[in-house]
C-alpha cells in the first residue's frame, strides 16, 4: 500500500508518484485532494487507487486498467476517455462524466450534471441517481444506465448507443425515441444494477432511449433529391 | 474562460465577515481561468443615508486633473466631498448627496479620462490588471471586511485588456448593482441599442456591462431581483454563469444550455459559489456538501 498526501505534493510530484507506484500493481491511497484538477490521468497498467476526498475536472481520464474509487465529487469531464477498468465516485459527478469512453465501466453513485455520457464509443456509465441536460448526446456505442430521473433532450443526434433509465425521462432529444425494454434487457439491468450495488427502486419500469437513425448519414434528403454541388 | 466567485454571509455580526481576504483566495485559486486582470465587489456596511461610496479610476492620470474635475463636478452638482484616498491612478471618494445619482454620473462620466468604477452606498468594486495576488498588493482587498462580495478573473475575449473592460461591472446609473460574467452574450449589440436608445449610458465595449444595466433596469421598474434573473435567461442569447450582487445580497443565473460551471455550497451561516470548487476548499478546506446548478437556473440570497 502506497500512502500519498496531495496536499503536499505539486501536482506533477503527484502524478509521477502515482504513475511509479501503478507501474508495480500497487495500491495506492491518497489523501487530501482538495478538488484539485488532472489526478491520476493516463495510467496504463492494473492497479487499485483510492482517492479519500472531492477531486477536481478531468480526474481519472484517460485511463487503462486502473480501479479508481473516489470517496467525494467529481468536477467536469471526471473518467473521460476510459479504455478499461472501473472508476466509481461516491457523491455527484458535475459536466461531461465518462465523455468518449471506449470500454470499461464508469460508476456515479450519486448525480450526474449536464452531458454525462457524451460522445461515448463503448463501455458503461452508470448512474444511480439523476442525470442532466442532454445526457449520451452523440453517444456512438456503449450503454448508459440512469437509476433515477434524466433530464431535456436526452440521446440527442446519438448512434448505436442505448441509454436506460429508471425514472422519468424529461424529454427526448432530436432523432432518438423512448421505447419499451426486453425482457433480456430487464435481466440485464436488474445483474448490473445488483453487481454494481446501485440503489433502485422495488418494480423499476426501465425505459429505453435509441437512435431513431434518421440523421444517421447527416443528410435527410432522399437520394433523389440530393446535387452535386 | 474567466473565473467568478461570491461569498455572501447570513448571520448576525456578518459586518465583520472576511470577506476580502476570502475571495482573494478564491480568486488565487482559480488563477488558470484568467489572468489578465481581476476585480472585487465588496459590499458591507453603508457610508449612511444621504451619502455616496463612489470608485472612480483615471487610466492615463498623469497630475490628478481628471480627480480634481471629479471632485469640483460633484461639488457644483450640491455634493460635498467627505473622505478621499488615492492608489495610483483608482481614487475611493465619499461624498454626501441627496439626489439622483444620474445627475452625478452623468457629471463624471462627461470628463475626458475619468471612468466610475462603482457609485452606491454599501458596496464598492476594486479592478485592476493582473492575478488575484497582484491586484490584492495594490489595493489591500484582504483588508476588506463585510457581508457580501463578488471575484473576477479575466480571460478577455470580447474586448481589450485594461482596467475599463473588467469586471465586476456596475449598472450606471443604480446604486449599488454589479455583476460578474463568465460566457458570452451573442445578442448584446441589439440588447445595447435598446437601453441606449432609452438613455443608458455604457462606459465600455464588454458584454457583460449589459447584464449590469439590464438587471437594474428591471430592479428600476420594480421587479424582484429573482424576476429580473429569470427574465434574464430568456433575453439573453449565447453562454453564461453570472453573479449579481445588490445592497441585500447576491444571486446567480445560468444559461439554458449549462455550458459555463459553477459550484454552490451552503450552510445555515454562509453561502459561497465559485466557477470551480477548488476554489470553495481554500476558504472551506474540509469536505462539503457542494451543489451544482444546471442549465436555467437562477437563485439569489438576500437580507
Amino acid at each position: 500500500m502506497v500512502k500519498l498526501d496531495a496536499s503536499k505534493l505539486s501536482l506533477r510530484e503527484l502524478n509521477t508518484s502515482l504513475k511509479k507506484a501503478c507501474v508495480l500493481g500497487e495500491e495506492i491511497h491518497i489523501a487530501n485532494p482538495g478538488a484539485r484538477h488532472n489526478m491520476a490521468v493516463c495510467i496504463l497498467s492494473k492497479c487499485r487507487i483510492t482517492f479519500d476526498g472531492s477531486v477536481g475536472y478531468y480526474c481519472a481520464s484517460m485511463l487503462d486498467g486502473p480501479d479508481v474509487l473516489v470517496n467525494g465529487n467529481a468536477g467536469w469531464g471526471f473518467a473521460e476517455h476510459l479504455y478499461s477498468g472501473t472508476v466509481r465516485l461516491t457523491q455527484n459527478a458535475s459536466l461531461a462524466v465518462a465523455a468518449s469512453i471506449k470500454g470499461g465501466e464508469v460508476v456515479i453513485e450519486g448525480d450526474a450534471g449536464a452531458r454525462a455520457g457524451i460522445g461515448i464509443k463503448g463501455g458503461l456509465l452508470a448512474i444511480g441517481g439523476n442525470a442532466g441536460y442532454l445526457t449520451g448526446f452523440i453517444a456512438q456505442k456503449g450503454r448508459i444506465i440512469i437509476c433515477g430521473n434524466v433530464g431535456d433532450a436526452v440521446g440527442d443526434s446519438m448512434y448505436e448507443s442505448l441509454i436506460y433509465v429508471g425514472g422519468k425521462v424529461a424529454s427526448v432529444g432530436t432523432d432518438s425515441r423512448v421505447t419499451d425494454v426486453t425482457a433480456d434487457e430487464t435481466k440485464w439491468l436488474g445483474e448490473t444494477t445488483e453487481r454494481l450495488k446501485l440503489k433502485t427502486r422495488k418494480g423499476t419500469s426501465w425505459k429505453k432511449v435509441e437512435s431513431m437513425k434518421t440523421l444517421y448519414h447527416f443528410d435527410k434528403l432522399k437520394l433523389k433529391d440530393r446535387h452535386v454541388v | 474562460m474567466c473565473g467568478i466567485a461570491g461569498i455572501f454571509y447570513k448571520t448576525a455580526h456578518r459586518q465583520k465577515a472576511p470577506v476580502g481576504e476570502q475571495l482573494v483566495r478564491m480568486m488565487a485559486a482559480l488563477r488558470h481561468r484568467g489572468e489578465d486582470s481581476t476585480g472585487y465587489t465588496i459590499s458591507g456596511e453603508s457610508v449612511g443615508a444621504g451619502s455616496v461610496l463612489a470608485r472612480l479610476c483615471a487610466p492615463n492620470a498623469e497630475n490628478g486633473a481628471e480627480f480634481s474635475a471629479a471632485m469640483k463636478a460633484i461639488q457644483k452638482l450640491g455634493g460635498k466631498v467627505g473622505t478621499k484616498k488615492q492608489i495610483g491612478q483608482h481614487l475611493r471618494l465619499t461624498f454626501a448627496f441627496k439626489k439622483d445619482l444620474r445627475a452625478v454620473a452623468d457629471a463624471l462620466l462627461a470628463i475626458p479620462g475619468l471612468e466610475i468604477h462603482s457609485l452606491g452606498q454599501t458596496s464598492e468594486i476594486i479592478k485592476d490588471e493582473g492575478d488575484a495576488v497582484d491586484v490584492d498588493k495594490k489595493h489591500h482587498i484582504s483588508a476588506f471586511r463585510g457581508t457580501h462580495g463578488l471575484g473576477h478573473n479575466r480571460l478577455a475575449t470580447e474586448s481589450q485588456v485594461d482596467v475599463r473592460h473588467s469586471h465586476p461591472f456596475w449598472a450606471y446609473p443604480f446604486p449599488d448593482v454589479t455583476t460578474v460574467h463568465n460566457g458570452q452574450l451573442t445578442n448584446y449589440h441589439k440588447l445595447k441599442r435598446i437601453f441606449e436608445e432609452r438613455d443608458y449610458r455604457f462606459q465600455t465595449h464588454n458584454d457583460s456591462e449589459l447584464i449590469a444595466v439590464y438587471l437594474a433596469d428591471k430592479l428600476a421598474h420594480g421587479a424582484e431581483l429573482i424576476e429580473a434573473l429569470q427574465d434574464s435567461i430568456r433575453d439573453f442569447d449565447g453562454t453564461f454563469t453570472y453573479l449579481v450582487s445588490t445592497s441585500r445580497g447576491i444571486g446567480y443565473a445560468k444559461d439554458k444550455f449549462a455550458a459555463k460551471p459553477l459550484v454552490v455550497m451552503e450552510r445555515d451561516d454562509v453561502v459561497a459559489l465559485a466557477s470551480e470548487e477548488v476554489a470553495l476548499r481554500q476558504v472551506f478546506p474540509e469536505e462539503i456538501q457542494r451543489s451544482e446548478p444546471q442549465q436555467s437556473l437562477c437563485h439569489v440570497w438576500l437580507n
